[in-house]
């Protein structure tokens, strides 16, 4: 038997509050997606858009400008319409950024069975999924309503004052639109990943959940002769909430308009299934083989 | 601390996996020192450690660490350091970056764990390769970094699944060497190990496993004393082996002898071992042989896994 001589000092220093340990997880769930140059790459690209769309402003506002080379053509008002396109844009973008850093966030720790290590830690499953949902939500930020609001305050400022107060709807739909959109594209990325290992794989399943049953819907839609077919077809359903936020009118005939609370009934239930997918996948238990 | 929490209790375990048998009504109390598992792949070992270390819960009965439960979390997981069986590091991460992530997760500040995984670090004996990737290490260099994650934050319990694997002969003396002097400064050491004639030199006691369920626990040789269906072989050192040999087949306890290869002992098998030991008594007294040493040859977790367990790994 061994002699036991109770020496050994357990840890007696302060410890942090629990909200800073969920920080540890996204400042590593951060650099592990700014990590791959093409992520890089890819943030790089969604700024191509974005310079396009403030050059039209520049233009739109100098006089000069306007008269030498747009002979005041009116593609570039500057209005809830050139903001929806600005936002159409940057969102579908976030998509592709999405499906890119998701799996990087998740898949990885699965496929390297990381999740027993990092949960024998005093971060809790609820933790270690908020960390990778602000990290990617984070990620998915400068891509989104960051350079939208960006583009609406250099507005402002080109223009005569008026235009800001008056259009101050615009940017409040800007926010509140991107911010669901990437909240929602977050919580799917997170939920397709922990159940796919393989990071190719997860990225096509994200793209094949938004975009698969949105043709399902249409097929739907066209049969059946009905508007609630497109309550599968994510575009169609963004679009038209992102046309309310903004104040635009809607391009789609009156009679296939859904009800803004029947889109965002979809949106709840579908982030309850992620949900659901997470609790069912983010588990510490190691998997044991042999 | 009472002395009544100073154990890692299960009480009345099970656990299920949907449809699958994790571990069946596991009745546990560990106390301080090592302990080991024992038992064959998919026994129930890993499950009963993700028990003791909260990443499972039971699906019914109790498990306590220490008096305390995963339910509080924090003092629960500063008092458990777990060393996972398989690679299962986070991506990228160097061994420093790795170590100290894992204490600021502990809720250390970062003065703290600064200095925690220097110590942890010095304490594995990882060196200068604690500045590389986890990717570019070895196997044995995995295990170490593994071993200083589980430990730097000083915790009381140590689980450690399968910790000499891939460990060359020297850095599994020196990862036992480590083992022993934890257990002695009064830490809970909970391995699971297929090298059993290694972990059986510093073992307090073994658990053995099969199937999901306890096969036998307790200090290894009063274990082996239980098993009483097995006869106990006990190889006996002497100058004439023949002559003792045949001596103690004079009394029928005796059920099988085997000369040593050198020729200068004897192993005896004998069912009796209290009537043995009465016997060879009496033998030496007389002095008709000449005996330099008596131990047992079969008293060791091998042996009682080959035992109660066998080979195919069900209970026998």
């Amino acid at each position: 038997m061994s002699v036991y001589k109770h020496a050994y000092s357990a840890y007696t220093g302060r410890l942090t509050p629990l909200w800073s340990r969920v920080v540890v997880v996204v400042r590593y769930a951060v650099e592990e997606a700014l990590s791959s140059r093409i992520t890089i790459g890819l943030f790089t690209l969604s700024m191509l858009p974005v310079f396009v769309y403030m050059v039209g402003i520049y233009l739109a506002n100098n006089t000069l400008a306007r008269t030498l080379v747009l002979h005041r053509n009116p593609v570039f008002e500057i209005d809830a319409r050139y903001f929806l396109n600005v936002l159409e844009t940057q969102c579908w973008i976030a998509l592709g950024i999405a499906g890119w850093i998701a799996p990087r966030l998740v898949s990885f720790d699965l496929a390297d069975n990381a999740l027993p290590i990092l949960l024998s830690h005093p971060v809790s499953r609820f933790g270690y999924v908020l960390g990778k949902f602000i990290a990617l939500f984070a990620c998915l930020s400068p891509v989104t309503w960051l350079p939208c609001l960006l583009l609406f305050a250099y507005q402002g400022y080109s223009s005569a004052q008026p235009w800001f107060v008056t259009n101050l709807r615009i940017a409040g739909g800007l926010l509140a639109g991107s911010l669901l959109w990437i909240a929602f594209l977050s919580i799917l990325g997170l939920a397709l990943s922990s159940w796919v290992k393989w990071r190719v794989v997860a990225t096509g399943a994200i793209f094949a959940v938004v975009f698969v049953p949105a043709g399902i819907g249409g097929i739907i839609t066209g049969v059946l002769r009905t508007k609630w077919g497109f309550l599968l077809n994510v575009p169609v359903m963004m679009t038209q909430l992102w046309q309310r936020f903004l104040g635009e009118p809607e391009v789609m005939r009156a009679d296939l308009h859904l009800p803004t609370v029947a889109i965002l009934i979809v949106l709840t239930l579908a982030c309850a299934i992620c949900v659901m997918m997470l609790n069912a996948r983010i588990r510490g238990r190691e998997v044991v083989r042999g | 601390m009472t002395a009544m929490n100073d154990a890692i209790i299960f009480e009345n375990v099970s656990k299920f996996y949907g449809e699958v048998l994790g571990v069946n009504r596991v009745t546990l109390n560990i106390p301080p020192g090592v302990t080991t598992l024992v038992g064959p792949n998919g026994s129930g070992k890993t499950t009963l450690m993700n028990l003791m270390t909260g990443l499972v819960q039971p699906s019914s009965g109790h498990v306590s660490v220490l008096g305390l439960t995963h339910v509080d979390a924090d003092r629960f997981f500063r008092q458990v350091g777990y060393c996972t069986q398989f690679d299962s590091f986070p991506r990228r991460l160097t061994g420093w970056q790795f170590l100290l992530d894992s204490l600021l997760l502990h809720g250390m500040s970062e003065g703290d764990a600064l200095r925690l995984a220097d110590e942890a670090l010095q304490r594995v004996r990882l060196g200068n390769a604690a500045s590389h990737r986890i990717e570019s290490y070895s196997k044995g260099m995995r295990q170490k970094i593994r071993l200083a994650q589980a430990i730097a934050h000083h915790p009381h319990v140590l689980v450690l699944d399968e910790p000499l694997n891939g460990l060359d002969p020297m850095a599994r003396a020196e990862s036992l060497g480590l083992f022993q002097e934890l257990s002695r400064l009064g830490m809970h050491l909970v391995i699971s190990s297929h090298i059993l004639d290694e972990v059986d030199r510093i073992s307090d006691r073994v658990v053995l496993i099969t199937g999901g369920y306890i096969v036998a626990e307790g200090d290894i040789h009063q274990v082996r004393r239980e098993v009483r269906d097995k006869p106990m072989q006990v190889l006996i050192r002497c100058d004439q082996p023949e002559l003792l040999a045949s001596r103690m087949f004079t009394s029928n306890h005796c059920v099988e002898a085997r000369l040593h290869a050198d020729g200068k002992g004897v192993f005896l098998r004998t069912a009796d071992v209290d009537e043995f030991y009465r016997l060879l008594n009496q033998i030496a007294v007389e002095g008709l042989v000449t005996i330099e040493a008596v131990a047992p040859a079969d008293d060791d977790t091998l042996a009682i896994y080959q035992y109660l367990i066998g080979s195919d790994g069900s209970p026998s």
